[in-house]
């Protein structure tokens, strides 16, 4: 049985979860609402309103939104990508193997993402025009790697460091080779961190906005800097706005839930495990 | 089923010399033991042996073959590994079956089965095979870690410290089915433990290993009755052997010795045994240890004839018996006891050494010199091993 303070304390922390609930809910909804206001009506309703579907007919059906999202997918999907065959054999050999500097490295990869990105984007812009890598899709998902990799090898290292080292060697004298060792056994091991990791990755390529804004333009447009685009110079389409920033959220929050399980999991795989 | 012979062989650790020379010749079939306090460098040794570790000097070799540059996966050897080196993401029987389904030592599922079975009724865990790592205490992990080394038939089979967690009536049992198995199986085996009851049962014989290094190898009654030096007779025997520096002097035609025991000078005739006299002589020994048993020293609570006094330091139960701690000043002695004495703390207590039991040591280079009765206890101590 519970007692009262028991029961008292439950109440008042539901209420305070759902206080912040409805905080961190409340500009989504907004958003959502003002997707389904007209022009005229987003200044002067708040929840009454006629709803009309113009706005969705518009960004969905008569602009080049579904080609934003591609490129979005592209760029990012790329980015995540390249960052797991790249920085899973790093984190490993970050966990494993020693080697002269090798903190001083570990460190550098983390400091990629010290500096702000508008501080590093205009030499990058130029260094992108000399290469040619300017408004391509490469260029994005090579300048994400600032984003995504750090990420990526600083989490799956931890997931390799708990790994004894014993385990390799069992398997190793088992009679497998060090291939096969890696993806039987290391794999499944550190899949929860990689998982995790890689979906925390995608999320912030996809909200990149200061990298595509300027390191690309006609040919490779991702949904952030499309967005831009219903803020024209004379009017601001706030309700084509909303429409774009809702449907852009939907891709990462398909992507969440697909994986959810091994979220939940791998946030607190490595602090439980003894 | 190799002869393994390990020669010269050198490994350092940053500025630690973990082995420091180390030769062994291992006998087909043989249950070699390696034993020796924490961070002798036993581990390493069998590390060496799998190939997960590379020696920086000498050859390691399989019936003749040397093995150095074979990888682990080739060499097969079954290793017991002493943190078990499960496999978190299978149940029991998968990690069981792991090597028999590898590429290189693959079996059809049905022996897979057949012979994981076989291994599990051994170790009492028939329920635990669907079981994942996670959901196991550390004695059932560490019977899996025996178990997946078990089901195959290696070269060799590795154990480092395989019962070390299993609780005392599991070990026992382990112990002695560990023995019948490889009488039966015919293989090599080499076990590290640093339980000498555990070497003295296994072993055919005992290597002891002290900072990378071979102290002395030899049967276990060998290594306990005729200790090379005061470290390996401390290191067999629970409690440990007492060690007690003496003066030799001349007392008509034999010998005696003389201790201190706090602070005044105890005498006592040196039996007659014509091995030790002649040792003493040959050699005009002055200073000797005597290294002397627990159960070999005689304690009454009054004073008799041939008895020292001196004080109980301690009384303890170490189970079915009892040990005396005296205290003699700079050393102590230990002697074993029935339980349920009724000793006090710091009570006067009247002790006997028996002399023609004791193994002399140089005090200088703590190494062994001789003993009471050398020659029986060679003829049934030291045995060839082929």
């Amino acid at each position: 049985m519970k007692t009262g303070k028991q029961r008292a304390l439950n109440v008042l922390m539901n209420v305070l979860l759902i206080i912040y609930a409805i905080f961190a809910l409340f500009p989504l909804l907004w958003m959502l609402l003002i997707s389904f206001k007209s022009d005229t009506e987003v200044f002067t309703t708040t929840f009454i309103f006629h709803p009309t579907l113009a706005n969705y007919q518009q960004v969905l059906l008569r602009s080049d939104y579904a080609r934003y999202i591609r490129d979005s997918l592209i760029v990012s999907g790329g980015a995540v990508l390249v960052s797991i065959i790249v920085g899973v054999p790093a984190a490993y050999a970050l966990a494993r193997y020693n080697f002269a500097r090798k903190e001083e490295l570990a460190f550098q990869i983390l400091s990629y993402k010290f500096a702000p990105e508008i501080l590093v984007v205009l030499p990058l812009f130029m260094i992108y025009q000399k290469l040619g890598l300017y408004d391509s899709y490469i260029g994005l998902i090579w300048v994400y790697q600032l984003i995504s990799l750090p990420l990526l090898i600083w989490v799956v290292r931890g997931y390799f460091e708990d790994i004894s080292v014993e385990i390799e060697y069992a398997a190793q004298v088992d009679g497998y080779t060090w291939y096969q060792i890696f993806f039987k056994m290391l794999v499944p091991l550190i899949k929860p961190g990689l998982v995790s990791s890689a979906l925390l990755a995608f999320i912030f390529a996809w909200n990149s906005f200061t990298f595509p804004l300027i390191l690309a333009s006609s040919k490779v447009y991702p949904v952030t800097v499309a967005i831009t685009k219903y803020l024209g110079t004379d009017s601001a389409h706030y309700g084509q706005l909303a429409v774009a920033a809702t449907v852009s959220a939907i891709p990462a929050m398909v992507f969440a839930l697909c994986i959810q399980k091994h979220l939940v999991r791998g946030l607190s795989f490595g602090a439980v495990k003894g | 089923m190799a002869r393994i012979t390990l020669e010269n062989i050198r490994k350092a650790f940053g500025k630690v010399q973990a082995l420091d020379g180390i030769s062994l010749d291992i006998k087909d079939n043989e249950f070699f033991v390696l034993f020796g306090p924490a961070g002798a460098g036993k581990t390493t040794i069998l590390n060496c042996i799998a190939g997960i570790t590379m020696p920086e000097e000498g050859t390691i070799s399989f019936n003749g073959e040397i093995m150095n540059l074979i990888d682990p996966a080739h060499r097969n050897v079954a290793m017991v590994f002493e943190n078990y080196a499960l496999f978190p993401q299978m149940t029991v029987y998968d990690n069981m079956a792991s090597a028999l389904r590898s590429k290189l030592y693959r079996e059809d599922e049905a022996v897979i089965k057949e012979r994981i079975d076989k291994a599990a009724r051994m170790m009492k865990m028939e329920k635990l095979l669907e079981r994942l790592p996670s959901q196991l205490s550390n004695g059932q992990k560490q019977r899996v870690a025996m178990g997946r080394a078990l089901v195959r038939t290696p070269n060799v089979f590795l154990m480092d410290e395989p019962l070390a967690h299993l609780d005392a009536k599991l070990r026992n049992s382990m112990r002695t089915e560990l023995k019948e198995m490889q009488a039966n199986l015919g293989s090599t085996c080499i076990y590290v433990t640093h339980d000498f009851m555990e070497a003295m049962a296994l072993g055919d014989r005992i290597a002891i290993i002290n900072k990378g290094k071979i102290v002395q190898i030899g049967s276990g009654d060998e290594i306990y009755y005729m200790p090379c030096n005061e470290f390996t007779a401390e290191l067999m025997g629970d409690p440990q052997i007492n060690i007690i520096p003496a003066e030799i002097y001349k007392s008509g035609s034999g010998y005696g010795a003389e201790m201190i025991v706090n602070g005044s000078k105890v005498r006592h005739e040196l039996p007659e045994d014509k091995g030790v006299f002649a040792k003493i002589q040959e050699r005009g020994l002055v200073k000797v240890d005597l290294g002397i048993r627990p159960q070999h020293i005689k304690y009454a609570f009054a004073p008799a004839d041939g008895y020292f006094k001196t004080t109980v330091y301690s009384y303890e139960s170490i189970g079915n018996k009892s040990v005396i701690t005296a205290e003699c000043g700079a050393y102590q002695l230990r002697m074993i006891a029935p339980n349920g004495l009724n000793v006090d703390i710091d009570s006067d207590i009247y002790i006997k050494l028996e002399l023609d039991r004791s193994i002399l040591f140089d005090p200088d280079s703590k190494k062994y010199l001789t003993r009471y009765d050398e020659e029986a206890i060679k003829s049934f101590a030291v045995k060839e091993v082929q």
